[in-house]
C-alpha cells in the first residue's frame, strides 16, 4: 500500500517563496492505478517526485510498502528505488549513450538479473512491445512513440512495485498515447503493480482505478 | 559493486560522445606525447654532459696513484667496459731557452683514442702515435715555449731525460687540462713509475655505486678512486638542477593542461548532467556514480595517455637516429667541449611520470563535477533539462 500523509512541500523562499503541494494526503492500494489530474504548474509532477523519493517533501510522510521514505538515507532510497519503482518521464528520458536494448537491459544489471534471465526478459519485452526491430538502435534514431515504449519497457524491466508515470503522453499523439496507457495497465494488471500516472488528458481517467484532482498544490477532488 | 559493469558504461559513454571525447583525448595526448619528448631530450642533454665531461679524458672513475698490488684486470668488475691506464711522470719541458713545469702522461694512444675524444681537440699537428718519441701539449704550454707541431723538445724528471717531437698542439677549454699536462706514448718509457693512475669507462646503462661497492667488496682500496660525481661536483649539481627544472617544467606544463583538461571535464560532465540525473533516477547510488565518471576520467586517460607515449617514443626514436645538434649555443660550454650533439633517451621514468602526472591531474580534476553531480538531486537536474 501506499500512503501520503499530509504532503506539503515549497520552492523559493521570501517573497519568491511558492507552495507546490499543501497537505496532501491520499490512501493506495497494492495493484491500483491512480491518475493524478491537473493542469500545468498544479504540483503534479513535485508530488510524483516526492512519492518516488526523487524530491523530499517539507512535511508529511510517505510510507510505500511499509517503508518511510523520507527516512531512507541517500543510498538506501537510491536502493529502494533501484528494486522497487519504475519512472516513466514527460520526454522518455532515455539514456543517450546506450542502446535500446542497453537501455532496457540496465535496470535488470542494477538490481543483479543473471545474463541469461536479462537477455530473455529483454527480448519479451522488445517483442511485446513490437521493437525488437530497433534493439541495436540508438535513442536518437527512435520516433516519440517508440522512445516512450522504449522508456515504459526499461521501467518495467525488472518488475518493480510501483510505477510513477509523469505526463507519458504529453509528447505523444493521441492515439499513440492511449495505447502506451493500455498497455501500461495490463501489464500493472498482469504483474500486480502499483500504478501513478500524471496527466492532463481526460482519456487516461478512464483507465484508474481512482483519481487525484489537483489545483495549486491542493487535492480538490478524488 | 558489479566495477566491470560500470567500467563497460563509462567506456560507451566515451566511445558513443565521439567529439568530445576525442577533443579531450587530444589534449592529454598531445600533453603527454611533448613532456615525454621533452623528458627524452632533458635526459638526452644529462648524457651528452656526463659523455663529454668523461668521454674527454677522465672516464666515470679516475684511479689516482694505485699501487702495483692493484692491476689492471682486478679493476675490470661488471658493468665496466674499459680501463685505460696511465703514468704521471712530474717534471720540465724545455724548448730552447723556455721551460715549463709539466706533468707528463704516458697514455696508451691507441687504447686513448678508442675511449677518450680528447684527440677531438687537437687544434694544431696530430694526437701521438705509439712507439714513437712523440708529445701531446696544451696550447697554453705550447704558447709559453713558443713551439710548433713537428719542433723538438725536451722533457726532464730527475735523472730522467725524455727527447720528444711536439706532435700536437690541444686546447679543451678546461683549465686543469690546458695548464701544466702533457701527453706521450707509455711505450717510450723504459721502466713505468711504480704507481698508475687510471680511467674507468662504464657500460651504458650500468650504476657508478654498484661498481664501487664492486671494488671495495674485491679489497680494492676505494678511497684512491673517485667518480665522476666526487671530481666533478659543478656536474652533478648541474644535472640535478636540469632534472628539478624538468621536474617544473612537467608540473607547468601538465598544471596548464590539466587546468584546462579539468575546465574541460566539468563542461564534458555538466552537459551530460542530464545523463547521471536519469541515472540517479534510476536508484544509481552517489558512490556508483562516482565510480561511473572516475572510470571515464581514468579510461579516456589510459587510452590517451598510451597513445601520447607511443608518439612520444616514436618522436624520440626518430630524433635520436640523427639526434638534435645545439652545438651553436655550445660553443663556450665545458660541458659539451667535444660534441654539442643531444641524443634523446626516454628512461622508465620519462615515459611513465607524464601519464601518472596526468592522471592525477585529471582525477583531481574530476572531484568538483562529480560533486556536482552528486549533490544535486535528480529531480532538480531533470527539473533543470
Amino acid at each position: 500500500m501506499i500512503e501520503a500523509i499530509n504532503i506539503s512541500k515549497h520552492f523559493g523562499s521570501g517573497s519568491k517563496k511558492v507552495q507546490v503541494l499543501s497537505d496532501i494526503s491520499f490512501r493506495l492500494e497494492k495493484g491500483k492505478t491512480l491518475t493524478i489530474i491537473g493542469k500545468s504548474g498544479s504540483g503534479k509532477s513535485t508530488l510524483l517526485n516526492c512519492l518516488g523519493g526523487l524530491d523530499l517533501p517539507d512535511k508529511g510522510q510517505i510510507n510505500c510498502f511499509g517503508i518511510d521514505i523520507n527516512c531512507l538515507c541517500e543510498k538506501k532510497r537510491s536502493l529502494f528505488q533501484r528494486e522497487k519503482l519504475g519512472f516513466i518521464f514527460q520526454s522518455n528520458n532515455l539514456l543517450s549513450y546506450l542502446t535500446v536494448f542497453e537501455n532496457i537491459v540496465f535496470p535488470l544489471v542494477l538490481n543483479g538479473f543473471g545474463k541469461k534471465e536479462r537477455k530473455k526478459r529483454v527480448a519479451q519485452l522488445l517483442e511485446m512491445l513490437k521493437l525488437d526491430h530497433l534493439a541495436c538502435a540508438m535513442p536518437n534514431e527512435l520516433s516519440g512513440g517508440q522512445a516512450q515504449r522504449v522508456a515504459f519497457a526499461r521501467a518495467i524491466a525488472h518488475t518493480p512495485q510501483m510505477l510513477l508515470a509523469d505526463e507519458p503522453t504529453a509528447s505523444l499523439d493521441t492515439q499513440t498515447g492511449l495505447d502506451l496507457i493500455k498497455l501500461m495497465v495490463s501489464v500493472g494488471i498482469e504483474h500486480n503493480i502499483t500504478i501513478i500516472v500524471s496527466t492532463h488528458d481526460n482519456e487516461v481517467i478512464k483507465y484508474a482505478d481512482r483519481i487525484l484532482y489537483l489545483k495549486d498544490g491542493k487535492i480538490i477532488g478524488k | 559493486m558489479a566495477y566491470l559493469f560500470w567500467i563497460k558504461i563509462a567506456f560507451l559513454f566515451l566511445v558513443r560522445s565521439k567529439r568530445a571525447t576525442l577533443a579531450l583525448g587530444l589534449m592529454i595526448f598531445s600533453a603527454v606525447g611533448t613532456l615525454v619528448f621533452i623528458s627524452a631530450i632533458a635526459v638526452g642533454i644529462n648524457d651528452s654532459m656526463i659523455l663529454n665531461s668523461t668521454g674527454l679524458y677522465s672516464g666515470h672513475i679516475t684511479g689516482l696513484q694505485l699501487d702495483k698490488t692493484i692491476t689492471k684486470q682486478r679493476l675490470f668488475v661488471k658493468g665496466v667496459s674499459n680501463v685505460l691506464q696511465r703514468f704521471q711522470i712530474p717534471g720540465t719541458l724545455y724548448h730552447q731557452e723556455r721551460k715549463e713545469i709539466q706533468t707528463l702522461m704516458a697514455v696508451n694512444p691507441d687504447q686513448e683514442l678508442k675511449n677518450t675524444f680528447l684527440w677531438k681537440k687537437v687544434i694544431k699537428g696530430n694526437y701521438i702515435t705509439d712507439k714513437k718519441q712523440e708529445i701531446l701539449i696544451s696550447h697554453h704550454t705550447a704558447k709559453q715555449l713558443d713551439v710548433h707541431p713537428g719542433e723538438k723538445v725536451i722533457f726532464k724528471s730527475g735523472s730522467s731525460v725524455f727527447p720528444f717531437i711536439v706532435a700536437g698542439i690541444f686546447e679543451t677549454g678546461i683549465d686543469r687540462l690546458d695548464n701544466g699536462i702533457a701527453f706521450c706514448p707509455i711505450s717510450i718509457l723504459s721502466v713505468p713509475p711504480e704507481n698508475w693512475d687510471c680511467a674507468i669507462f662504464i657500460n651504458p646503462g650500468a650504476d657508478l655505486e654498484t661498481i664501487m661497492v664492486s671494488y671495495a667488496s674485491t679489497g680494492v682500496d676505494t678511497s684512491l678512486l673517485k667518480t665522476w660525481k666526487e671530481l666533478m661536483p659543478d656536474l652533478t649539481q648541474l644535472i640535478d638542477l636540469n632534472r628539478i627544472s624538468m621536474g617544473f617544467i612537467m608540473i607547468l606544463v601538465l598544471g596548464v593542461v590539466c587546468f584546462g583538461t579539468a575546465c574541460a571535464f566539468a563542461i564534458f560532465i555538466i552537459s551530460n548532467i542530464r545523463e547521471y540525473g536519469i541515472l540517479k533516477a534510476m536508484g544509481v547510488t552517489p558512490s556508483e556514480t562516482t565510480l561511473l565518471i572516475f572510470s571515464e576520467v581514468i579510461l579516456l586517460n589510459i587510452i590517451a595517455a598510451i597513445a601520447g607515449t607511443i608518439a612520444g617514443i616514436i618522436v624520440v626514436f626518430i630524433t635520436s637516429k640523427t639526434g638534435i645538434d645545439i652545438s651553436n649555443f655550445t660553443s663556450h660550454n665545458q660541458y659539451f667541449v667535444v660534441s654539442g650533439l643531444i641524443i634523446p633517451r626516454s628512461t622508465p621514468a620519462s615515459l611513465f611520470l607524464p601519464s601518472l602526472l596526468t592522471l592525477s591531474f585529471c582525477l583531481l580534476a574530476a572531484i568538483w563535477p562529480a560533486l556536482i553531480v552528486i549533490r544535486q538531486r535528480s529531480c532538480d537536474i531533470l527539473r533543470s533539462i
